[in-house]
């Protein structure tokens, strides 16, 4: 298998770990507040990073620090949290939170992409990409607006 | 309703700010440091908010199933992936293979689940994403 076959299935597993995420994190947040039900993944996760870590012992790149901003990921992702909270209950709804936010991640990674932001290399998205982008688009608004339906 | 659509799509913006940024922390360290800064800094950043708001548990945690508590082990593992999948094929490939696995994955979970759903939406939503990323398999960089 290429490498761009294993970066696609790995991207595709990982979507699928998302959803996992989505029902266990959901479930929390069946028992208590939206804030507990991130609260306690941020704080088992890092427990498991630690131990991961521990086990794993990953090789850490070598050469210059990385800038301080670039710890600061978990902010970005709790105030994900804030944000949905306050959509999911307004007239959005989950389905309207979930399509709306599935635009924001397109339209900003297309731009982040396209000029090279966050120390990442410049790139261009090819024509078949953009197909992919179409097709891939249209099947998850189907799903999100009528598969529950 | 305009002013909720626009933070709905801040939300979808931040997400991949996120994914970025813990892309860049990983070059300097690895995928797995990176899932680990992300998770303590948005732990510490939770608290604080919680600090403030106050009611951070539930009545009874031991009502909870046990499994709901895995999340954060999967979500680890999420992270350290996703870091390192920005870095080999760039946000938007990244975010829309994500998309992808997570909306087929979901079916997949709520037919096992037995959630009710529209059969014809459902089989229309997947045909079309497995159709996307057999477009995706097809461009060269």
């Amino acid at each position: 298998m290429d490498s761009r076959a294993l970066h696609i299935l790995a991207a595709f597993g990982t979507g699928g770990l998302l959803s996992l995420m989505v029902l266990f994190n959901g479930t929390l947040a069946a028992y208590g507040s939206l804030l507990f039900a991130s609260w306690v993944p941020h704080a088992t996760g890092t427990i498991a990073a630690l131990v991961f870590l521990a086990i794993l012992r990953p090789k850490k790149a070598s050469g210059t620090a990385p800038p301080l901003w670039a710890y600061l990921g978990g902010l970005s992702g709790a105030l994900t949290v804030m944000l949905t909270s306050a959509t999911v209950n307004s007239a959005l709804a989950l389905s309207g939170t979930i399509a709306i936010g599935l635009a924001g991640q397109v339209v900003f990674s297309l731009i982040v992409d396209l000029r090279g932001m966050f120390g990442m290399p410049k790139r261009m998205p090819a024509r078949t990409d953009w197909i992919a982008l179409a097709l891939i688009i249209a099947g998850s608004l189907i799903l999100i607006l009528f598969g529950r339906g | 309703m305009l002013g909720y659509a626009a933070l709905a799509f801040l939300a979808g913006v931040l997400v991949i700010l996120s994914r970025q940024v813990n892309g860049r922390l990983s070059l300097s360290t690895s995928a797995m440091h990176s899932s680990l800064w992300n998770h303590l800094v948005g732990m510490i950043a939770l608290s604080v908010v919680a600090l403030f708001l106050g009611g951070l548990f539930p009545q009874d945690p031991a009502a909870i199933p046990y499994w709901a508590w895995a999340g954060g082990t999967v979500g680890v593992i999420f992270i350290a992936a996703s870091s390192w999948l920005v870095v080999q094929i760039g946000a938007a490939q990244t975010a829309l293979l994500i998309i992808a696995g997570q909306m087929v994955f979901g079916v997949a979970l709520d037919l096992w689940l037995g959630a009710p759903g529209n059969p014809l939406a459902r089989i229309a939503g997947v045909a079309l994403i497995l159709a996307g990323m057999w477009f995706s398999r097809q461009g060269r960089r």
